[in-house]
């Protein structure tokens, strides 16, 4: 396999996708750099698995152009599937195969010959702590091995850029950890990671972070300067009547925003504002807490709503089979 | 080529895995050679020999059908799992992907028909080394051309619980207008009209020529409408594969 061409890892340019009535993307431009973890967040519904799908070759534009390592997405989807990786959110191996027989197979899938795709199985079990369970069919392995098994899968061939879709959806914190732990490594041997989470700890370890919403990227940066876009802080109010409580909020001018913990306001002195809102709500306050922003915050700074699921469902059956 | 080989190894280790659906494919066909062969072979004579020999290209006929076009539905299956997803963004033609699923669907169809070749001399048939040889031709003809049947629809559906149903509702019909339990010769005009647009006619004829040494389709005719079919619904199903999702 030869070099993929010097320049950005992604890059796309007023790049649009329509479904139907819908629009889904609106004119993205976007760049990521090579070595670069990169982090799309955005609620449901806002776009990021379309882009997601398009740049992993999966889905056509309707408009725009993107390169991933330098290949168009169009025209070119044989070069870049040949140099990337992709973990799905569903899983995506044969549950009644072994372990080792998925990672050797989908080596043959990659056109290594039957010794090559053998060797980078081992390889493979070896790194991902999966060698004492190589025999093992898929389907009774735990829920961290068959992701663990999914990176294997993806790491196969060997590849420049890794696409991970919400990968680690439904993990435990440990099995989490572990799988992040092998993502690190691809990066810190040179690889480029392109991912989509609805996790906040883990969009914060990425180098740079895209907040997409309605088809647009928002706000892109590293994680600390997307916090800094809040300023201040983030007050936490929870009151005995909290509908009542944000009424009388938004008629003094906040903009509260309703959370299963209570109403959250952003603040660029919170230090100074929540004495006095405490002494001036209407209703009785049982608590309240002040924290630094998260991206959450961020995300609610910008668009006056909140980033998880509510606010949104995922466009429907518009993701099938890959073209 | 290494694309093409990828999915048939892959397809067949699957099949060894699940062994179960290897066994569960006999059951029809040695239920129509031992219970409806044996039962009206009792009663009735074609063809100068009996009824149970006369039947036997067409139960292999059978199990060809409906081995290879349930192999198909592991395409439909794939993709209700996603499976399907990461053999389709792997770097290998759409190409390669539909002859080898057509080519995948035919060997592990030929394996159930093969172990019913082995109760021939159980069943009093003896043939000669030229016809067992022109018979094993005709049976990979007639897998592939069912195989690809399979692979084309199979790879327009979403769904395993409506293929099947569908599958069926034309599978059976195709069985039973294709004169595998009876000689189309003697049989209605409509019905051999309709045996004309059967490719499982033409499969079984040119088995139970292989086998028993007389046909009702010129062997030639047979030959060039199987290779027809083949041709078409492969290149159905290669332009479905390739389609993918924007469509």
């Amino acid at each position: 396999m030869s070099l993929s061409p010097a320049g950005p890892a992604i890059e796309t340019l007023g790049l649009h996708k329509r479904y139907g009535q819908v629009q889904a993307l609106h004119g993205i431009d976007l760049s990521v750099r090579r070595g670069e973890m990169f982090a799309l967040l955005g609620p449901n519904g806002a776009g990021k698995t379309t882009l997601f799908s398009i740049l992993s070759t999966l889905l056509k534009p309707s408009a725009g152009t993107a390169q991933v390592l330098g290949f168009d997405v169009v025209r070119q989807r044989a070069e870049i599937r040949q140099r990337m990786g992709i973990v799905f959110q569903e899983p995506a191996l044969e549950q009644k195969l072994s372990v080792r027989d998925n990672l050797r197979l989908m080596g043959l899938f990659y056109g290594l010959s039957f010794r090559a795709a053998r060797e980078r199985s081992e390889i493979l079990l070896d790194k991902l702590g999966l060698k004492d369970v190589a025999k093992r069919e898929t389907q009774k392995l735990s829920g961290g091995q068959k992701r663990r098994l999914e990176l294997g899968r993806s790491m196969v061939a060997q590849p420049e850029i890794l696409f991970l879709d919400e990968a680690t959806l439904g993990l435990d914190v440990d099995a989490r950890r572990n799988f992040w732990a092998e993502v690190r490594d691809f990066v810190h041997a040179g690889g480029t990671v392109f991912m989509t989470t609805h996790y906040m700890e883990e969009a914060e370890v990425a180098d740079r972070i895209a907040l997409i919403d309605g088809g647009q990227i928002i706000a892109l940066d590293t994680p600390k300067q997307l916090q800094s876009l809040v300023g201040g802080g983030v007050i936490l109010l929870a009151t005995e009547d909290d509908v009542r409580a944000a009424a009388w909020l938004r008629e003094q001018g906040y903009t509260p925003e309703a959370s299963e913990r209570g109403l959250l306001l952003v603040n660029n002195d919170p230090a100074t504002v929540l004495p006095a809102l405490l002494g001036a709500m209407p209703v009785k306050t049982l608590r309240a807490e002040v924290h630094e922003p998260s991206l959450e915050d961020v995300f609610l700074k910008l668009t006056g709503r909140g980033l998880d699921t509510r606010f949104g469902q995922p466009p429907q059956d518009l993701h099938g089979d890959p073209q | 080529m290494k694309g093409m080989l990828a999915v048939i190894v892959l397809d067949l280790k699957r099949l060894w895995a699940d062994r179960i659906r290897l066994i569960s494919s006999l059951i029809q066909p040695l239920l129509y050679l031992f219970v409806l062969g044996s039962g009206l072979g009792a009663s009735s004579v074609l063809g100068g020999r009996g009824y149970l020999h006369y039947i036997f290209p067409g139960v292999i006929g059978l199990s060809l059908l409906f081995s290879s076009v349930f192999a198909a539905m592991l395409i439909v299956f794939d993709r209700q799992i996603g499976f399907l997803k990461a053999v389709l963004v792997a770097p290998v033609s759409r190409t390669a992907i539909a002859f080898g699923k057509v080519l995948s669907g035919a060997l592990q169809a030929s394996i159930p028909a093969l172990i019913l070749l082995l109760l021939m001399p159980v069943l009093g048939l003896h043939i000669s080394l030229l016809r067992l040889l022109a018979l094993l031709g005709t049976m990979a003809l007639a897998a592939i051309t069912f195989s690809a049947l399979g692979v084309a629809t199979a790879a327009r559906f979403r769904s395993t619980i409506v293929f099947p149903i569908i599958s069926n509702a034309v599978l059976l019909p195709m069985f039973f207008l294709s004169g595998a339990l009876f000689p189309l010769a003697n049989a209605p005009h409509w019905l051999r009209l309709l045996a004309h647009l059967d490719p499982v006619a033409y499969a079984v004829d040119l088995m139970r020529g292989a086998m028993l040494g007389k046909t009702f389709f010129p062997p030639l005719l047979s030959l060039a409408v199987l290779v027809g079919f083949i041709i078409v619904l492969t290149w159905l199903a290669t332009r479905v594969f390739a389609s993918g999702e924007d469509t």
